[in-house]
């Protein structure tokens, strides 16, 4: 404990810091300042994230526990900065033109957002449940006030509330069972539990298995992994769309993040235990989440489901808890990201005041008028769907070799039909937009996406993730390769 | 045979009716001046003229052999090869093939210059010359190629230009639909000619020998089991059948009447329907080898020959009369080829394509005359009006009609002989064929008199007729020639006035065996009795037709009346047609649509399983939305639930 | 140079994807007659370069894959970029460049709409058909391969007709699914080989080197067919295709006709038949009855069509049971005959749409019915017409009746029962073909539409199009050589695989049906030792 040099402590979450002066400076301009604060605040943001992600980077190949093993800094926690980092940038850039369309309070927007980032920083790194617990918190209430912050749109605040009354239910899970864990552990240090589980101790406690259970449950319902994923469709269409969007990217990598140190790595030894559970799971969660989008017509529900089916591919990849399923898990989370912020931007881009033109209905024909925010679209959607050169296609490749590696062929096999049941809905999307004429005169006001405003931001952000995802697609060495790195600090034996 | 003597001008003899053909083909299509039309008749009827001379060198080559070395041969280059098999661009002239290609150059160029009176004007003038030296070229790969590969392109090919001929005036649909059954039921018979092509290459290549050209297989018959033989024999014929219109395959021959007349001649007496006959000849090795095969092949050439025969009968269509004898006629070739005696069946065949050529002609003649009218109901002393015509006509009645000097009684005597005397051979089989021998005399006279005695029937029509003009008069003429004196080649040894020269001619290439054996067996005395008696039922239908049709012209109408049924079984050509229709035709069309592609490929395949799945799973997904109710106790219960299972399997398992 | 003359097959691939994207950046979208020479001039010249490894192609060499090149992608996962060519898929590279300009010209009055984006989409399209038939990694081939479905789903579903948008999801999603079992059976096999060899590799002849139970190979084998089964498509897999090809437009159902099949009977030729053959002599007896059903229904079927298109589809679905069924009896003339009929069926099926295309132009009709007489109106035409259906029914002479016979003569070799049911097929084939042709061109003009047509004849534009395809026709029905000899080797090394599947197999489960004579004739050919 004591001998333990503060400012090297304070360096190993650095990032976070800096992420949570950047939020002080950020509230203090929504305060004291009279004009183009909004502005200020949203440039503090994002100078704070790119500042967060540059000591991070700055960090990388750094191996270090902190604060008596609360946080453990290593390749594993920075690779997930990253994508947090990227993506809360990507939500910002995204968020601007549609704060203000709104009117929403852009100050508050962004500090929370900071808030929330941290968070997720926190989880990623944790290296004890109850800094787990802390973390999860942390990025979750201010999701919570975010998915409120329409105030003028009933269904914003009705899922905010759903959100946060199932979102506590799944935190007092989660605590619970930690309580459990460490009753049984006599210790909540993922270190300590590794190590009893190593020489033997604990393996098949009943007390143990429970507390496991209800983590998995609880982090289930960040990553809403089937049956913890009914508030998902709900939140996600209610939720202003970038706040949505930073959700199905920020979130769901979190929770993972959490699933693969607390579960697949600490608890190695009870593979035999979980794997069986984690099979499952995925296969619900594919099954459902395909299934129940194709009958989708609001595409953020539909990208909702989607959602669910790809955190389902995601659980295909660990299942099996080998490193190449955490390292494929890694990438597919990576792309995953991109693919879903890039999708968002164009459904944020071509929105219409108020939130809406969001059913697929409104995007028939849209391509004439956004050519270029069509083709984007079509490259996310035939990623979404894994279609190759797209990195969609390389996400689900890893994935499905994993399983099919250690032998989980039939996991594999529901898995490529589902993503094939997937290309139905994915490919409406695009059928609209290409395929179909928009009909006219039923339109009472002409929609006016905010495309047609002010398309700089949005555009760049979207074009950025749509490039991304050819060149993962076509050459994904690199990917692979940090992904592979970032398991030598993850990966005890 | 090793020894092949190279005669490199060969390929000239399919090669220049092909080039006129792309001349024609690619150039004279669509201008139709004058020049345009002289300039593509030019062409069309030099290049069979060109065949015809090179053929007759090539006669002249052979002549200059000792008989057990006339074979020419010309390699062109290689045309499928792939592992054992190989088919080589080759020709070869023997004497067989040589008769058949001065046979086809020969009467095919008078039916060319026929042609060009008779096709006069019509604005398919080019197209038309063009098919007509496609076709000639076609029967030539056919006669001269050197492999049973290429005797199938020739044997595809004339069909096509069958088809394309026959549906030459394709605005009228039933003349395009004549073309269509033509093209596809030859295609049946090929269907047959294929597989014993391949039953013989593979049958041969298992023992060692991959080959398919017509010396190597003669060379190694003898590997092969009787078995194999009779099938590859059967499956050929059945190849023959759809070519040269036997029973059952006719069909097609009667309504090839729907193209220009002259191309009927074509087909009926030079080209097409002979390469069945040709081709049994040329693989008489191996029908030799197999007696089912050759009583098979008689028979049916028998039964065709009286059938066809008793169906000319009733017709009243110049053409349809005409068609109906060429059917039975290429029976009287069959039995011949069947019973062995293949320079007998070659012989008629020859005789055959003067005979039968003049007399198409001379009834596109008179047709010509008379407006394009068939009926021969409606005409009638047309004696006076068109003598060239009518006195060709009547030499090459004669001459079907076996009536000595012409050359018909020469040939079809000697089949009728050999189809008693040769050891296949049998009463039976002759006296079907002498039968059929005097229904012949008896609708030829028929059709004689109906056209050129008697009063015209349609003064109209009377009026306008007119001699043809010598274009189309003058190959009348030289054909009349060749019908009355051809037969003179083949007199028979018994007369004691030497060989038969056209026996001794196709020898090396089809041997004496059956035949020779035959003779034999019987005296001189009995072939002359037979002779007597095969001109005494020529005579009789002769004399028939007289008393019916000059004689008494109401007898016909109450003979009719008397046997009514009969009288329109026989008319309606015994309803062959009708059944094929009802048996093979309308079934298959409806089963395919409204079984197979309403019921099998649109209901079960499309709809059911494919779309199916898909229906399937949108309605688990409607299913499914269901439980997202919206309502948050069902959430949460649904969480429990979750939590519930997960801690059941953790603990209790 | 030099480095053309090393990477000559790469850069024949990846020319069209240069075209896309200089057209997609350089070419304003207004500027449509740029943009359609641009595309034109890009297939043109992806068809000239690929003359080059067609005539340095050495097919006397003991190496049957030649021009091989490779570059490392992934390494440490065995996947890397590898190209190659042997006989069988240098012919259908030189189909598919050939096509490539003809499907640009064909659309050069049909498409007004979207322009830009069509020519890409082409392009694309073009990139990823040839990486497929030169792709020896199977890592590359199912990239390519899957990329092969966007682009011609954007055709079918953009530029199609009335009901495009079902026609392009079902052929987006019905393809879809086997090709995703595919990858699990690829990804085994990789797997596999890694637990064999200890490294792991996607290179097709490393993979070949595998062995697995023939329980697992079984699977493995289905996994594999059942997608090129769906692309062929075999009979039951086949109601996709008269939906895409009726509502394609003209360039989409010629490269869909000419070449997209094709992928699926190279895929058996090239990957599951060489990498499972215990299986394949297995499921033998199933691929060649499915492949006769084919031939016979798809005849039948194809007759009774009222739309033109639908029975071209239809006949498509019969010609390519002719291949099948060479492949699957795997004999030397079975194989080439197949490989030639690939070759064959792209031209006559592809002239096919071509010439249906351009009488819809004039006519905005496809129904049978509708039409009669156009012979006489249109004779230029006629004579194109006739040509092609002849060369599709297999007429001697012309190019079909070649790969027609090898495939007969190759079957007949290994079951002539077998021989016997295909070769009724060529009977069907001229039925409906003729059939159709009777009452398109022939009979009476007696419609006013069609009367119009008088001296609508066609332009020297279309005349450009058809004519190299009728030259091609009559070459490969006079001279097949020049396409023969490129493959000998191929095969050769094709059947050293395979190890001659079904001949042995279907001896003795024929040896009942024949006559005593000719049974003991196919035992023998069954043993007959092939050179």
């Amino acid at each position: 404990m004591g001998g333990e040099d503060i400012l090297v402590a304070l360096t190993a979450i650095s990032p976070q810091l800096i992420l949570v002066a950047a939020t002080v400076l950020c509230i203090a301009a929504d305060l004291f300042m009279r004009s183009g604060k909004d502005t200020a605040c949203w440039a503090v943001s994002v100078a704070g994230c790119a500042a967060a992600l540059w000591a991070s980077a700055s960090l990388w190949g750094r191996q270090q526990v902190a604060f008596s093993q609360l946080v453990r800094l290593d390749k594993f926690s920075l690779f997930f900065y990253g994508i947090f980092l990227v993506a809360g940038i990507m939500t910002l850039v995204l968020s601007m033109e549609f704060l203000r369309r709104e009117r929403m309070p852009v100050g508050e927007y962004c500090a929370i957002l900071l808030v929330s980032i941290s968070g997720m920083m926190f989880m990623a790194s944790a290296y004890n449940l109850l800094m787990v617990f802390l973390g999860l918190e942390l990025m979750s209430i201010p999701v919570y006030v975010m998915a409120a912050l329409m105030k003028r749109n009933p269904k914003s605040t009705e899922s905010a509330i759903k959100y946060l009354l199932l979102g506590a239910f799944a935190s007092a899970l989660l605590l619970y069972g930690i309580a459990l864990i460490y009753s049984s552990a006599r210790s909540t240090s993922l270190g300590v539990i590794l190590k009893h589980l190593e020489t033997g101790r604990l393996l098949g406690n009943p007390v143990l298995l429970a507390g496991m259970g209800l983590v998995i449950a609880g982090v289930g319902f960040k990553v809403s992994l089937v049956p913890f994923h009914m508030w998902t469709p709900d939140v996600y269409e209610g939720a202003p769309t970038p706040v949505t969007a930073f959700m199905s990217a920020g979130i769901k990598a979190a929770g993972f993040a959490v699933l693969i140190r607390v579960v697949v790595v600490a608890m190695h030894r009870l593979s035999i235990e979980w794997a069986p559970l984690l099979w499952v799971l995925a296969a619900l969660t594919m099954i459902v989440g395909n299934v129940v989008a194709l009958s989708q017509q609001n595409i953020k529900r539909m990208l909702a489901y989607s959602s669910i089916a790809h955190a389902g591919y995601v659980l295909v990849a660990l299942t099996p808890g080998t490193r190449l399923g955490i390292q494929a898990a890694l990438m597919y989370l990576f792309i995953y990201f991109i693919m879903n912020l890039g999708a968002f931007g164009v459904v944020i881009a071509l929105s219409g005041k108020g939130d809406t033109a969001v059913d697929i209905q409104d995007y028939r024909g849209r391509s004439a008028g956004h050519p270029l925010y069509a083709a984007a679209m079509a490259v996310f959607m035939f990623s979404l769907a894994g279609v190759p050169p797209t990195g969609g296609f390389v996400g689900k490749f890893y994935a499905f070799s994993a399983a099919v590696k250690a032998g989980y062929i039939w996991l594999a096999v529901i898995g490529v039909l589902m993503s094939a049941v997937s290309a139905f809905f994915y490919l409406r999307v695009l059928v609209r937009m290409y395929m179909e004429e928009a009909e006219v005169g039923t339109a009472v006001e002409p929609i006016r996406p905010l495309a047609a405003t002010r398309p700089a931001g949005i555009g760049l952000c979207v074009a950025f993730a749509a490039l991304a995802l050819l060149f993962l697609g076509t050459m994904p060495s690199l990917l692979a390769r940090v992904a592979e790195e970032t398991l030598a600090g993850l990966w005890p034996f | 045979m090793e020894h092949a003597v190279l005669f490199p001008y060969i390929r000239w003899i399919p090669a220049l009716p092909l080039i006129g053909f792309l001349i024609n083909g690619l150039g004279g299509g669509l201008n139709h001046s004058a020049a345009t039309h002289k300039r593509i008749h030019y062409v069309a009827c030099l290049a069979p003229f060109g065949s015809f001379l090179v053929s007759l060198l090539a006669l002249k080559w052979l002549l200059d052999l000792p008989p057990e070395l006339r074979l020419l041969k010309d390699t062109v280059s290689p045309w499928i090869f792939s592992g054992d098999f190989s088919a080589k661009l080759s020709f070869a002239i023997d004497p067989l093939s040589c008769v058949m290609t001065l046979v086809v150059t020969g009467v095919g160029f008078l039916i060319h210059v026929y042609s060009i009176g008779y096709m006069h004007g019509d604005r398919g003038y080019g197209r038309y010359f063009a098919y007509l030296n496609l076709f000639t070229a076609m029967m030539l790969v056919l006669v001269t190629g050197d492999n049973v590969l290429l005797l199938f392109l020739g044997w595809e090919g004339v069909g096509l230009c069958s088809y394309l001929l026959i549906g030459f005036w394709y605005e009228d649909p039933e003349k395009a639909y004549a073309g269509l059954k033509a093209f596809v039921v030859n295609r049946i018979g090929d269907f047959g000619f294929l597989l014993g092509l391949l039953l013989l290459f593979w049958s041969l290549g298992q023992k060692g020998v991959w080959t398919i050209e017509f010396a190597e297989i003669r060379g190694h018959v003898h590997l092969l089991g009787p078995g194999v033989i009779t099938a590859v024999c059967l499956l050929l014929f059945m190849g023959a059948m759809g070519k040269s219109a036997q029973f059952p395959l006719y069909v097609w021959l009667p309504d090839a009447m729907a193209g220009p007349t002259p191309v009927s001649a074509l087909i009926h007496a030079a080209t097409m329907v002979t390469a069945g006959v040709y081709m049994v000849a040329r693989m008489n090795f191996l029908f030799a080898e197999s007696a089912f095969a050759m009583h098979w092949v008689a028979w049916f050439g028998a039964f065709t020959a009286l059938f066809a025969a008793t169906i000319g009968v009733c017709q009243n269509d110049i053409k349809k009369v005409l068609a109906y004898s060429t059917v039975s006629q290429l029976g009287y070739m069959f039995v011949g080829v069947g019973v062995g005696a293949y320079a007998a069946g070659i012989f008629h065949l020859m005789t055959h394509a003067f005979f039968k050529a003049l007399l198409f002609l001379g009834a596109g003649s008179v047709m010509h005359a008379m407006g394009g009218e068939t009926d021969i109901q409606k005409m009638g002393a047309l004696r006076t009006k068109m003598p060239r015509t009518f006195w060709t006509f009547m030499i090459a009645t004669l001459a079907i009609c076996g009536i000595p000097p012409f050359s018909g009684f020469f040939s079809k005597d000697e089949i009728l002989w050999k189809a008693l005397s040769s050891p296949v051979g049998s009463t039976g089989l002759w006296l079907t064929l002498w039968v059929g021998a005097g229904v012949t005399s008896f609708y030829m006279f028929r059709l004689v008199f109906l056209t050129f005695f008697g009063e015209p029937r349609d003064e109209h029509l009377a009026s306008h007729a007119h001699e043809s003009p010598p274009v189309m008069t003058v190959p009348l003429i030289l054909l009349a020639i060749g019908a009355a004196l051809a037969g003179f080649l083949g007199v028979p040894e018994s007369w004691g006035l030497g060989h038969n020269l056209f026996e001794r001619f196709l020898e090396p290439v089809v041997g004496g065996h059956a035949a020779a054996a035959g003779e034999a067996a019987h005296s001189h005395a009995l072939e002359f009795v037979m002779m007597a008696l095969s001109v005494g039922i020529a005579g009789f239908g002769l004399l028939l037709a007289l008393v019916l049709y000059v004689a008494k012209k109401d007898l016909p109408i109450r003979i009719a009346r008397a046997f009514p049924a009969v009288y329109r079984l026989v008319l309606n050509k015994y309803y062959v047609d009708e059944i094929y229709d009802a048996v093979f035709v309308r079934p298959i069309r409806r089963a395919s649509e409204r079984v197979l592609w309403k019921v099998v490929d649109v209901i079960c395949i499309d709809d059911g399983l494919v779309n199916g799945t898909a229906r399937v799973t949108a309605w688990a997904s409607a299913l499914l939305r269901r439980i997202q109710t919206g309502d948050l106790q069902g959430y949460a219960f649904a969480m429990t639930a979750g939590i519930l299972a997960i801690l059941g399997y953790l603990l209790l398992r | 140079m030099e480095f053309l003359g090393n990477h000559i097959v790469s850069a024949t691939v990846f020319l069209p994807l240069v075209g896309a994207v200089i057209v997609l950046v350089f070419v304003g979208r207004r500027s449509e007659a740029a943009i359609r020479w641009a595309t034109l001039l890009f297939m043109a010249a992806t068809f000239l370069l690929s003359l080059v490894p067609f005539l340095r192609y050495d097919p006397q060499a003991a190496e049957a894959m030649q021009f091989i090149e490779r570059a490392s992608w992934l390494p440490e996962y065995g996947i890397e970029y590898k190209v190659g060519m042997d006989g069988m898929s240098l012919l259908l590279f030189m189909l598919t460049t050939f096509l490539g300009p003809i499907g640009i010209a064909c659309s050069w009055r049909s498409i007004e709409t979207k322009v830009k984006e069509f020519h890409i989409a082409m392009l694309l399209l073009q990139t990823a058909m040839l990486g497929a038939f030169v792709a020896l990694n199977l890592f590359l081939f199912y990239i390519f391969w899957e990329a092969m479905l966007i682009p011609m789903y954007l055709i079918i579903g953009i530029w199609g007709g009335p009901r495009r948008i079902y026609a392009a999801v079902k052929f987006f999603l019905y393809t879809l699914v086997g090709s995703l079992l595919m990858l699990l059976a690829i990804l085994y096999l990789y797997f596999e080989h890694h637990r064999q060899f200890g490294f792991y590799s996607f290179d097709l002849f490393d993979l070949y080197r595998v062995h697995v139970g023939l329980g697992v190979e079984k699977l493995l084998f289905l996994a594999f067919g059942l997608s090129f089964a769906i692309k062929v498509p075999m009979f039951p897999f086949h109601t996709w295709l008269p939906d895409a090809h009726v509502e394609a437009p003209t360039a989409g159902s010629v490269i869909l006709a000419g070449v997209l099949l094709k992928m699926g009977t190279y895929g058996f030729l090239r990957f599951s038949m060489p990498l499972f053959p215990a299986a394949n002599e297995v499921f033998f007896p199933l691929i060649a009855v499915l492949a006769l059903i084919g031939i016979i229904y798809g005849a039948l079927v194809s007759m009774v069509q009222p739309d033109l298109k639908k029975l071209v589809a239809f006949s498509s679905v019969s010609h390519l049971g002719f291949v099948m069924l060479g492949l699957a009896v795997g004999s030397m003339q079975g194989v080439e005959g197949s490989v030639l009929q690939m070759i064959n069926h792209g031209l006559s099926t592809g002239a096919l749409f071509l010439i249906v295309g351009m009488i819809y132009e004039r006519r905005h009709t496809r129904m049978i019915a509708d039409f009669g007489g156009i012979a006489r109106v249109m004779p230029v035409f006629a004579a194109f017409f006739m040509i092609v259906t002849l060369s599709s029914i297999g007429l001697p002479g012309l190019n079909g009746f070649v790969g027609e016979f090898l495939i007969l003569a190759g079957t007949f070799k290994a079951h002539p029962v077998m021989a016997a049911f295909a070769a009724s097929g060529v009977i069907f084939a001229a039925v409906y073909m003729l059939w159709m042709f009777k009452r398109v061109m022939f009979g009476p003009v007696d419609k006013p539409a069609n009367r119009a047509l008088e001296g609508n004849d066609l332009t020297a534009r279309e005349v450009a199009i058809l004519v190299p395809i009728v030259v091609l026709i009559v070459w490969i029905g006079v001279y097949p050589q020049t396409f023969l000899r490129k493959m000998d080797r191929s095969v050769e090394a094709f059947m050293a695989r395979t190890g001659h599947a079904g001949a042995v197999v279907a001896a003795q489960a024929d040896a009942g049906l024949l006559s005593e004579g000719s049974q003991q004739g196919i035992e023998k050919l069954g043993r007959v030792e092939r050179r």
